[in-house]
């Protein structure tokens, strides 16, 4: 029927329609944000790619951060800043100082915004000591210069003297109840290391967690930045924060977490101080031999070790009687003894278990009385 | 014109026990106004950057630019109404303007700073036509002028035929005499003109005064600040005008021992209900129509000011003023002029120093001892200056028949001193 | 321009013949706003180092204090305002939800776009320049302090110590050195840029870009931008403005109000003219009628 055919026809016709303007429209978006960015804008070769950057000295107004990877060996330990000197003396800025603290934020970035692969362009090549009158959003030198200084160091030492940094260039220097010296980048105040931390958390259960802090940085060897991740300065350094940071229990417990996989809560929250870690714990107190070996020697992978026998042999088992130091047990053999084998004194394997002297010396010798070499400690 | 009163120079002893009081109230405020001009606005005054103007402004020129309006008011009534029988009130109300004027122009130049330009608003190359300032002062300068030529005929009729000054100053005589004799002649034909001019003038200054603080609303206490704020001002000018004269009747029949003008004074009073009872009604209409009520009641220091500033500046005199019985009194006559008086003068006083904020207001403003005494100083002054000047011009109007016998030496200019 | 608009005015008021409105005379000021200049201070950058004030007061020979006194932050205990010795000075705002968060605030003339006080002034002794500035000439000054009233800023001081030749005081915008193309002194002195200077419509734009840039850091409005008509010198501040020592004002203009009435009482002469008119004309009718009593009496 006719009637059929038409309104097929009408279908086909929308649908085609729709389909091409669809099409269009995202034909349209694509373009219209390529079209937004100009490559030339940043790039001063108009096909750029990974090889080959080429990217502008300066960064643009409208993409002014670009931040890669860099190592602190490229620069510096201090720079003199003296391009601007007028009413005061030039800053001494240690360089290498602000740039380890850096680590523990936005590395190079958190002072560097521009900090292309390569050369990292010091402020003065694109900041000019004028204000440029058609881009007032870019700071002058001394604009770049003291904001860079001031962003952190106002937030957390809520000072802003100018003598902080740098002295008057006229006149003496002046007495304000600090040693400039201090301060100024040459040394860094003595950094307070907590013991021991103890949170209470809303948890009911167990509303007591207690962190050993040095537990973690003496026996794990965590390194600061492990946990201390992307703070900024003044979390660190604010004077006189009063302000408790507010965190969501996702980001508290993430800092655990990155070790801490797959524990029970229990783990951490009780309700009262958990004792520091004792490695009697888990069932396996160290003897004098293991109470000094760091984790990792016998946990490589953080890992524990399950179903091990008290042989020594279970994880030693590329020990004998040529390699063994003996000396290690605080008996360091004779010239007679160091030629046996392991078997010939300790029958059975069994180390941990006092030597049996019989299989040689018929009269029952007591190694102690009469010792088979010299021993090194009571 | 009623042929039963002639005005005459009053004859009495000049410094009577109440003048020399006055006289020493004034010879303290020349003391106070020299202090100033020695030492200084800061020295002088509590003005600062908070509060730059204070009572001289408020007082010496705004309240005295209002109570000078009886000058304009009783024109309107006598001479372009043609009110006849209150042609008695004419000249003492054209005294009290001019010299109400002219001491609102010297109390601008106590308290302007750079006095000494007060002519560059003359200059046309320093006219400021947005300037509310500007029309103020362009109209009280031009005002001025007419009252005093307004006032030539008053010395024409005392003194025409009779100049005779002494020695060293014998030489003008002829000069003057010529002068009089020119403006006898002229001034008769054009001072109706002057007449209807000064009317013109007073409405349109009156009114600007009160749109001065406009350009400050956010300084303005809401009571005060309103839009029809000029309006209200003239309003308020209109209707102080004849308690003004009233006011003033009183007080020189008692001074100079005449029998008041009950009849003229009581009939000049009808008005002054009506008058008052239409700027109450705009004042409550414009309070209700901003919802400025619960600003009446917050009891602040403006607050209270506004209240009295209504109970007892208009709503009241309306109410004495209304009942015959009290207006054909001399006692309620005194009492609600003089009330209406405070009342406006307390207007200006509020609208320029108690409605007053500063942004950053860390005190109120009070007015030192020495603002204060220039300011007393200057009414005793004005009142000195009236005594002399009806002493020795024809202002005041007596009955016929009852003016005091004519001096032998009345034909020479003497002081009254 | 204002020179003009003066003479203009003048010419209105001598012949009566020219007409002038409030409306018009505000959009003459309006079409030039984007092309004057002003300074954005961003409070949230200032930290108070006070430089400006020293700066300030060596431009104009106020204070020979020397470099080092203006280290005293023992100053921002109060309150200060700028007055005749000092046109700018440099106070201390806090964040009303965090009072430990001290700002910094730099304050002096505002220089409006339609300034109440060029409008108030007797004698035209205060003008908006072309460039931005609203100028002061004590030549011609009378010291009414009427500026003083007007200004919603508090900002004009007045000597009043000096009993001869008071001035009245404040800001200049630096305008001579902003006429030779360099920034005004407290700006070029500024360490941190908390100030900047350019031309208006730019820096309204800087002003969006930094709230852009800054999500949280700033309370979004540009004060200045549209208080009072707007003002050449415009703030940022941390938190609501409400909550500083900025004066909370609206965007209308305060000139017209005055201007509308003023110019609306004598337009063209015309009002007076007819009121003089009709008081002639019932002067004169009365009269007749007068006489003619008197003839019948």
């Amino acid at each position: 029927m006719t009637y059929k055919k038409l309104s097929l026809l009408f279908i086909a016709v929308v649908m085609i329609a729709i389909s091409g303007s669809v099409f269009g429209v995202a034909q349209n978006t694509h373009n219209s944000e390529l079209d937004k960015i100009n490559c030339l804008e940043c790039h001063t070769c108009p096909t750029p790619n990974a090889q080959d950057m080429c990217l502008k000295a300066c960064p643009s107004v409208l993409q002014p951060e670009m931040k890669a990877a860099h190592t602190l060996v490229e620069a510096p330990d201090t720079f003199l800043i003296d391009e601007l000197t007028d009413l005061y003396q030039p800053v001494t800025f240690n360089h290498k100082l602000h740039a380890d603290m850096a680590q523990m934020g936005g590395d190079c970035g958190t002072c560097h915004h521009f900090s292309p692969p390569g050369h990292i362009p010091p402020c003065s090549d694109c900041h000019g000591g004028e204000k440029n009158p058609s881009n007032l959003r870019q700071p002058s030198l001394k604009g770049a210069y003291h904001r860079q200084c001031l962003s952190c160091h106002r937030e957390w030492s809520h000072e802003t003297q100018c003598i902080l940094c740098h002295l008057p260039t006229e006149g003496k220097p002046l007495s304000v109840g600090f040693d400039s010296t201090d301060i100024l980048g040459i040394s860094h105040p003595v950094v307070t290391v907590p013991d021991k931390l103890v949170y209470r958390t809303p948890y009911e259960s167990g509303p007591v967690v207690t962190l050993h802090h040095n537990e973690h940085i003496d026996l794990f060897g965590l390194r600061c930045v492990d946990c201390h991740k992307q703070e900024n300065c003044s979390y660190c350094h604010d004077m006189d924060k009063e302000t408790k940071i507010t965190k969501t229990d996702e980001e508290i417990h993430a800092v655990c977490n990155d070790c801490h996989l797959e524990e029970r809560c229990d783990k951490c929250h009780d309700t009262v101080e958990k004792p520091a870690f004792s490695h009697a714990s888990t069932g396996w107190a160290l003897n004098r031999y293991h109470k000094g070996a760091e984790c990792r020697a016998c946990h490589p992978t953080g890992k524990k070790i399950s179903k091990l026998n008290r042989r020594c042999s279970a994880c030693h088992s590329g020990w004998n009687s040529d390699n063994f130091d003996h000396a290690v047990t605080g008996l360091r053999l004779d010239e007679i003894h160091i030629e046996l084998d392991c078997e010939d004194c300790h029958t059975d394997l069994a180390y941990n278990k006092a030597p049996d002297c019989a299989s040689c010396h018929d009269e029952g010798t007591n190694p102690k009385e009469t010792p088979p070499g010299e021993y090194l400690r009571r | 014109m009623s042929h039963h009163e002639i005005a005459v120079p009053m004859k009495a002893k000049f410094f009577s026990t109440g003048t020399k009081i006055v006289f020493a109230i004034m010879l303290a405020g020349m003391a106070a106004v020299a202090y100033r001009f020695i030492a200084g606005l800061g020295a002088a005054t509590n003005l600062d950057d908070q509060y730059p103007w204070g009572i001289w402004i408020a007082i010496d020129v705004a309240s005295g630019v209002a109570l000078a309006a009886g000058g304009f008011t009783t024109a309107l009534l006598v001479e372009i109404f043609h009110k006849d029988k209150y042609h008695a009130i004419i000249r003492p109300a054209l005294l009290t303007a001019m010299l109400g004027y002219t001491f609102v122009a010297i109390g601008v130049t106590v308290d302007l700073g750079r006095y000494y330009n007060i002519w560059h608003v003359m200059l046309p190359d320093m006219w400021q036509g947005n300037s509310v300032l500007f029309e103020v002062g362009m109209c009280v300068m031009i005002y001025l002028t007419v009252l005093y030529i307004e006032f030539i005929p008053v010395v024409v009729e005392r003194f025409k035929g009779k100049v005779n000054l002494p020695s060293p100053l014998s030489f003008l005589n002829g000069i003057i005499e010529w002068f009089l004799s020119i403006a006898d002649r002229t001034l008769g034909r054009f001072v109706s003109l002057f007449v209807i001019a000064g009317v013109v003038l007073s409405c349109m200054h009156q009114s600007s005064l009160g749109t001065l603080m406009l350009i400050a609303p956010f300084k303005t206490h809401v009571l005060w600040n309103t839009p029809i704020s000029p309006l209200l001002f003239l309003l308020s000018a209109i209707a102080v005008g004849f308690p003004m004269v009233i006011f003033e009747s009183i007080l020189a029949s008692r001074s100079f021992k005449l029998k008041p003008e009950l009849g003229i004074l009581s009939s000049l009073a009808r008005y002054t209900p009506a008058l008052l009872g239409v700027y109450l009604g705009i004042k409550i209409g414009d309070i209700t129509i901003r919802e400025a009520w619960p600003a009446v009641l917050e009891s602040s220091p403006q607050s209270w000011s506004w209240i009295v500033e209504m109970v007892f500046g208009v709503i009241i005199p309306i109410i004495i003023l209304a009942t015959p019985r009290f207006r054909k009194s001399i006692g309620g006559l005194f009492t609600a002029a003089t009330m209406v008086i405070l009342g406006v003068a307390l207007n200006r006083i509020n609208y320029f120093v108690i409605a007053y904020k500063p942004v950053y207001a860390d005190y109120p403003y009070f007015p030192t001892f020495i603002e204060i005494l220039v300011t007393v100083g200057f009414i005793s002054a004005l009142v000195l200056l009236y005594r002399a000047c009806v002493m020795i011009f024809p202002v005041i109007s007596v009955p016929v028949g009852q003016e005091p016998k004519k001096e032998e030496d009345g034909s020479r200019i003497t002081s009254p001193f | 321009m204002s020179l003009d608009r003066r003479k203009f005015l003048g010419i209105t008021a001598l012949s009566s013949a020219t007409l002038l409105t409030g409306s018009t005379h505000a959009h003459e000021i309006e079409s030039k706003t984007d092309e004057v200049y002003g300074v954005l201070v961003d409070t949230v950058v200032c930290i108070g180092c006070r430089k400006c004030e020293w700066a300030c007061n060596q431009e104009h020979g106020l204070s020979d204090k020397d470099l080092k006194s203006y280290e005293d932050k023992s100053v921002f205990k109060e309150h200060r305002r700028p007055n005749a010795s000092a046109y700018t000075v440099v106070n201390e705002y806090r964040d009303p939800a965090d009072s430990s968060k001290a700002y910094s605030m730099k304050v002096q003339c505002m220089h409006c776009n339609e300034p109440a006080c060029v409008s108030a002034c007797i004698v035209g002794a205060l003008e908006k320049n072309e460039l931005g500035s609203v100028d002061y000439d004590a030549w011609k000054c009378i010291g009414c302090r009427y500026c003083i009233i007007a200004c919603p800023f508090q900002v004009p001081a007045y000597e009043y110590e000096n009993p001869l030749t008071p001035q009245i005081r404040k800001c200049t915008f630096c305008h001579e050195r902003v006429a030779k193309g360099e920034s005004p002194a407290c700006v070029s002195i500024c360490p941190n840029e908390a100030l900047t200077f350019g031309p208006r419509s730019k820096l309204i734009d800087l002003a969006h870009s930094r709230f852009k840039a800054n999500p949280g850091r700033y309370h979004e409005h540009v004060y200045g931008e549209n208080e009072v008509g707007g003002t050449s010198w415009m703030y940022l501040t941390a938190v609501d403005t409400k909550h500083t020592e900025l004066p909370v004002l609206s965007a209308a203009p305060l000139p017209p109000l005055t201007e509308i009435i003023q110019h609306g009482i004598f337009k063209s002469f015309v009002p007076p003219l007819a009121l003089y008119a009709l008081l002639g004309l019932i002067m004169h009718t009365i009269g007749d009628k007068n006489e003619e009593q008197e003839v019948k009496e």
